[in-house]
């Protein structure tokens, strides 16, 4: 049979594809090189505790707000079960240099009293933000259904400002700086380069309401799975897309496997990073300027990340977690430093059914470019690999201790990945952490693409994150079958 | 940089980044109709200028409006005269 439409790539924003098409009455094919769907939403397991790697904490998942009613309209919102983070401090932020620490309460008038209480001198500047913060979420087409889809202008990201120029704009107080800008370890993107759109539409969901899924990513995504199965969506899993085939005529007519198989189709939505649909499509089929565009788009920071567990239960990191920076510099040098001297992220880690984390994950950023000499080189990679790795586990569990003393002595087992895992794993060629960056000066593609029957999706056309992805999801068959139908359909859900 | 350079690299630039005949081009082609570009080509239009004359393309009103291979030698040209003016 031929497809109305091939899914390239089972991440959350092909998942929302193949969902939106099938539920307006589409044969949609999804196709998957792993050999489960979403498999950064699933995480994996260490001696019984699970370890999320796609999701850790949202913003926007609260009663009638946009990722809760997108959930809702793919069919899978009454599929999970969510929680609500600790009101007084959902994330609890520390600096060293200055010794600073800060707890981010959830709700705007209560992270702008929390702030003013804080920083007394700077009311002005911290209600000016949040003023900002909250305005730019509501210009978001599809996050606001009101919004007019004109108001996210062609240039509006590329143009900026970036969230530091915004800050500088309203004061000079590093400390606050930082604190503002911690969430940039949220995107990857430190706030020299990050949009302050982006930013805004991110953070601002997460200061109005934070929640996480019990069970975790894994919970969502077999939610998605079975309204997949619901929906009759053909999920092709442990095949890998090698080609995107397209007739005499130069429009799609099927998508390649590696086994030769071919899965014919009127159009093909690639979720895949950018770069990689350059091997996917024949070369003469983009034009030089749009194969150049998309082969230097840059990447988000990599990192290296750890998975520990503990002998004790750690009820500190239960509805919260942990940044941690030495100094009000760091911010402003992702992934510039050695590992173990720069920002920290901690999230907590649990036991099935466990309410009580018995681990964490620790997040650093770091580059790309320190393990790069040891890429593609997947399965037998040299012992300077290994030491690498050694080493930088080694720094990470140090600063761990150092920075929270709570977990020293209690930590049991503690593994690491490094920015090549998070390539291999995230199928991103250069290990970033989002894949590619949304920053002032960078044109990231757009859904369309000028081969009829292609279009693309995944966080790169959106944002990050799963309420990113989905978004691109939505923005995508938005850009297919009418945006006013998709935002009527969602508004119906409301 | 005189006018009649700026023409030439906008022309070429063009010419090999959309795969267009440089010698068809004059600057009454228009961009729409013969290059065959849509909106979609926009943005690679804007890249390919900033590349071309290492400069940043913020005008989102006057790139809305352009609809000649004219249109864009005035643009830039009065674009470069105004970098210049600013120096």
């Amino acid at each position: 049979m031929t497809y109305d439409y091939a899914v390239i790539g089972a991440g959350v924003s092909g998942i929302t594809c193949a969902l939106t098409l099938a539920r307006s009455g589409h044969q949609v094919a999804l196709i998957e090189q792993a050999p489960r769907t979403a498999p950064l939403l699933r995480g994996f397991s260490r001696h019984g505790v699970h370890f999320d790697t796609g999701f850790h904490y949202t913003g926007g998942l609260g009663p009638g707000e946009p990722l809760e009613l997108f959930l809702r309209y793919l069919g899978v919102g009454d599929r999970i079960e969510t929680f609500c983070f600790d009101e007084r401090g959902f994330d609890l932020f520390r600096c060293d240099a200055p010794a600073f620490e800060f707890s981010f309460p959830i709700g705007f008038a209560n992270l702008r009293e929390q702030l003013a209480a804080t920083f007394p001198a700077e009311r002005q500047a911290i209600e000016s933000y949040l003023e900002q913060v909250a305005a730019a979420g509501q210009a978001m087409p599809y996050l606001n259904l009101e919004a007019e889809l004109s108001q996210e202008s062609l240039l509006q990201r590329v143009i900026g400002p970036s969230l530091r120029e915004v800050l500088d704009r309203l004061t000079g107080n590093e400390l606050l700086k930082s604190l503002l800008s911690v969430h940039s370890l949220l995107y990857g993107v430190s706030s020299r380069e990050v949009p302050f759109a982006l930013h805004a539409a991110i953070a601002g969901s997460y200061y109005q309401s934070v929640r996480g899924i019990r069970g975790g990513g894994l919970s969502l995504a077999r939610a998605f799975d079975a309204r997949l199965a619901e929906l009759g969506v053909t999920v092709l899993c442990s095949r890998q897309a090698t080609a995107i085939e397209l007739s005499p005529g130069g429009a799609v007519s099927g998508v390649r496997l590696a086994d030769g198989e071919l899965v014919p189709c009127a159009a093909a939505i690639a979720t895949v990073h950018p770069q990689l649909l350059l091997d996917l499509v024949p070369e003469g089929a983009f034009r030089p300027v749009y194969r150049k565009r998309l082969a230097s788009l840059e990447e988000t920071v990599s990192a290296v990340l750890c998975f520990a567990t503990c002998d004790a239960p750690i009820p500190g990191l239960s509805g919260s977690n942990r940044f941690y920076i030495p100094d009000t510099a760091a911010m402003d040098e992702l992934g510039g430093r050695a590992v173990g001297r720069g920002a920290l992220y901690l999230s907590a880690a649990y036991r099935d059914g466990d309410p009580v984390p018995a681990g964490f994950i620790g997040i650093c950023p770091a580059l790309y470019s320190d393990v790069a000499a040891w890429q593609s080189r997947r399965g037998e990679r040299p012992t300077g690999y290994a030491e690498y790795k050694e080493e930088a586990l080694e720094r990470l569990t140090a600063q761990i201790t150092r920075a929270y003393p709570e977990l020293s002595g209690h930590i049991r087992s503690i593994e690491a990945s490094t920015p090549l895992t998070v390539s291999d794993y995230c199928a991103t060629p250069l290990g970033g952490l989002y894949g590619v960056k949304h920053m002032v000066g960078q044109y990231n593609p757009q859904p369309a693409t000028r081969v009829p029957g292609l279009f693309l999706s995944g966080q790169a056309v959106a944002s990050p994150g799963v309420m990113g992805a989905v978004l691109a999801g939505l923005v995508t068959c938005g850009t297919l079958l009418g945006h006013d139908r998709i935002r009527k359909e969602l508004k119906g859900c409301c | 940089m005189t006018e009649q350079e700026i023409v030439a690299k906008i022309n070429s630039s063009l010419a090999e980044e959309f795969e267009y005949d440089l010698a068809a081009m004059t600057p009454e082609t228009t961009l729409f109709e013969d290059m065959g570009l849509d909106s979609l080509d926009v943005v690679d239009l804007v890249i390919v200028l900033e590349t071309a004359f290492n400069m940043k393309v913020r005008e989102e009103e006057a790139i809305r409006k352009i609809r000649t291979l004219g249109d864009i030698h005035e643009f830039v040209i009065a674009k470069k005269r105004q970098l210049e003016g600013d120096r």
